[in-house]
């Protein structure tokens, strides 16, 4: 990805108040974001929410790099009324690590995380309510992932509880 | 004192029965009386699949380049060919496409170079079985026949 | 003290769905009750998950276009909008000025036909059955235009990436003239029926009230947001596809309640209009494709590209790793994020409210599932 630097007065306030946190002020396409570490996400949402005006989160989503050691990309979505600007946050992690829940600050990220969880597990740590929520509770696997084939399913579930064989 | 008036004699309840009232008109009547009436289909309309042939030689138009089979997000259709030793062109042999998984997006017929591949305007696709959802070669070539409602 | 009876025993779990008319597909909500007043909620949701995200991963661009549609199947132009404008940004191209033009006309028809079965259904709902007979007459108006444009009614798959596939058929200006012409005077006859209406107000007054603050909590966008009193709208704020050529206005209320946000979406059909009238009277000449490749192959990078959908915003991230495929699609969905609210709106009420507040939100199982 060819990125260009993003300098403006919001990155200049940001290094400021979170210095070595943040690793990458970059732009891609006219669209900004940064690359924080993992324990920073929340607390920059917080301060970009109550010192600067991005109060909505627009979405919380993932991405997986099955071959980084690094494995996920975690990227939050936020959005300001007030500055009509809308930047992403990202954030690199292993696996197995639980970075912390965004919904003391956005209430909203509650079905957002736990649709992460469901799709890739990852799990948040305290979230108040931290289960599957489209596919079925007991369901193994996590979807979304590069190891798990389009075809895969399953087979236990779709057994237990329709009484078919799947057709894949 | 208005608002009481108003409220004793219904009058937002008469005013919304007035506009049911309106429609009454035989003329409104929108309902299509489908079996009866055939309905009016228009001509960009994504149906039924056809294998065009040539209407003098009755030889079909596909030179079976599977470019549609390619296309197709549900690779449903599998069309394969024979080299003719003589004139060393491939010819189609067996065409199919499975009706039941299509979902009438269109982009096989768009990525057909010569037009052979054609959604029609016919919808009824119903059939007894699965197996009669899956369309050879002939049937897409003279299209379906369904069985004629009754009434 | 007595031994505890069944009188005392004052909460109540009761099961709604997933198979309620009310609830507008298979969604369940699980109620906790309090005799007639309800103490939480709890949704369920998933039935209808068909994995379109994992499918995106493993199709090419142009073949993943068609099954957008079929998330959210009452706005299915809206959707492929979307999702072409995120390819677009990606392949850092814009379709021609007439592509935008005929682009705007078909999503704009297309808010007016999901507001349509949106007023029917939640009509339908609180107890007024004649809409629903009206509203389905006007939107097959528009659905007749669908098919005459692209061949399909419901799943259109009307726009291709880069740009539209087939051109404007002949007398479609005049039909989509005629359409509004008709339109406008049935807006008058809907809102005869049902804004004074008082079995109407009473039922959705008041009802389900959300804040501007807690929309923006959880996210809440769309007609919900502006009947809270945000004049926000993304095809104002960052216009996309050529509507900031179109003189149009965000209607606002600011309750914020049920029966505002009624208000607000019978408000926005009449825009809907308004821009579709100005679209159509100059829509430009020219190409309708931009130059892209037959194999559509981005750049590697990434790009989060979001639509004013009538239902809030719908945005689509979409990272590519240089392939034909992408390497992964997200949709945000906004019947799901609205549907997080559900909560905090019936909180508080009654049952018999809960009906209205599901059908408030406008859902769409086919976006929340995906
Ligand atoms: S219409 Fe679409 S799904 Fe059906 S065969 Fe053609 S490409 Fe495949
Ligand atoms: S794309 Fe057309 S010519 Fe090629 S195999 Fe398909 S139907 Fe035949």
């Amino acid at each position: 990805m060819e990125t260009t630097p993003w300098e403006s007065e919001l990155t200049e306030r940001l290094r400021r108040v979170f210095g070595e946190q943040i690793l990458e002020f970059a732009s891609y396409l006219g669209q900004n974001f940064l690359v924080a570490r993992p324990e920073a996400v929340v607390p920059i949402l917080q301060y970009l929410r109550d010192e600067v005006g991005f109060d909505y989160l627009v979405d919380v989503t993932a991405v997986d790099y099955p071959e980084r050691e690094e494995r996920f990309d975690l990227i939050y979505i936020v959005y300001s009324f007030s500055r009509n600007e809308r930047i992403r946050i990202k954030t690199r992690i292993r696996e197995g690590f639980e970075p912390q829940t965004a919904t003391v600050v956005h209430p909203t990220a509650n079905w957002l995380e736990r649709e992460v969880y469901d799709m890739f597990g990852i799990r948040f740590a305290q979230h108040p309510d931290m289960r599957r929520i489209l596919l079925p509770d007991d369901w193994e696997g996590h979807p979304l992932r590069k190891d798990y084939n389009i075809l895969d399913m399953d087979n236990r579930w779709v057994k237990d509880n329709l009484g078919i064989e799947s057709g894949q | 004192m208005r608002k009481l008036l108003r409220t004793i004699f219904l009058v937002d309840l008469i005013q919304g029965l007035w506009v049911t009232f309106r429609n009454q008109h035989p003329k409104n009547i929108y309902t299509e009386q489908y079996p009866a009436q055939r309905p009016r289909i228009a001509e960009r309309f994504r149906g039924a699949p056809r294998l065009n042939i040539n209407p003098e030689t009755g030889e079909t138009l596909c030179i079976a380049c599977d470019l549609c089979a390619l296309a197709c997000p549900e690779n449903l259709i599998v069309v394969s060919s024979e080299r003719n030793k003589q004139t060393r062109r491939k010819e189609l042999t067996t065409f199919t496409y499975d009706t039941s998984r299509c979902m009438f997006c269109g982009l096989c017929e768009d990525a057909c170079p010569v037009d052979a591949l054609e959604l029609t305007q016919d919808f009824e696709l119903a059939s007894y079985t699965r197996e009669g959802a899956i369309w050879d070669r002939q049937m897409l070539e003279e299209g379906p026949k369904p069985t004629w409602y009754r009434y | 003290m007595p031994e505890a009876t069944f009188l005392d025993a004052n909460e109540l779990i009761l099961n709604m769905g997933p198979q309620h008319p009310s609830t507008h597909g298979v969604l369940r909500v699980i109620l906790k009750l309090d005799g007639e007043k309800i103490l939480g909620t709890e949704c369920v949701i998933g039935y209808l998950h068909r994995g379109v995200e994992k499918i995106g991963e493993n199709r090419t661009y142009a073949m993943f276009a068609p099954y957008v549609d079929r998330m959210d199947y009452v706005a299915a132009v809206s959707n492929g909008l979307g999702y072409c404008l995120a390819v677009e940004k990606l392949l850092n191209v814009e379709a021609p000025p007439r592509a935008q033009a005929v682009r705007v006309i078909l999503t704009e028809l297309n808010r007016i036909a999901s507001h349509l079965l949106w007023l029917g259904t939640h009509a339908l709902d609180i107890g007024a059955i004649t809409p629903l007979f009206y509203v389905m007459r006007e939107r097959e108006e528009i659905l007749n235009i669908f098919e005459a444009y692209c061949g399909a009614r419901l799943t259109t798959h009307a726009f291709r990436i880069g740009g539209l596939q087939y051109e404007v058929y002949e007398g479609m200006e005049k039909q989509v003239k005629a359409f509004c012409k008709m339109f406008l005077p049935r807006v008058d006859e809907y809102e005869e029926l049902l804004t004074e209406n008082r079995i109407w107000k009473d039922r959705l007054v008041g009802v389900g009230v959300l804040t501007a603050e807690q929309c923006k909590q959880y996210g809440v966008t769309g007609p919900m947001l502006r009947a809270a009193g945000v004049k926000w709208d993304i095809r104002k704020a960052q216009p996309y596809s050529g509507y900031e050529k179109y003189d149009f206005e965000i209607p606002t209320r600011t309750n914020g309640d049920t029966y505002d946000r009624y208000i607000v979406r019978i408000q926005e059909m009449r825009q809907s209009v308004r821009m579709i009238e100005q679209a159509v009277d100059d829509i430009p000449e020219g190409p309708i494709m931009a130059k892209v490749g037959k194999v559509i192959k981005p750049p590697v990078g990434e790009a989060y590209v979001s639509i004013e959908a009538p239902k809030g915003e719908l945005g689509y991230f979409i990272v590519s790793d240089g392939s034909t495929q992408p390497y992964r699609v997200r949709v945000r969905p906004p019947s799901f994020v609205n549907l997080q609210a559900l909560d905090t709106m019936a909180r508080g009420g009654l049952v018999a409210d809960i009906v209205a507040i599901i059908g408030t939100i406008d859902i769409v199982l086919g976006e929340i599932d995906r």
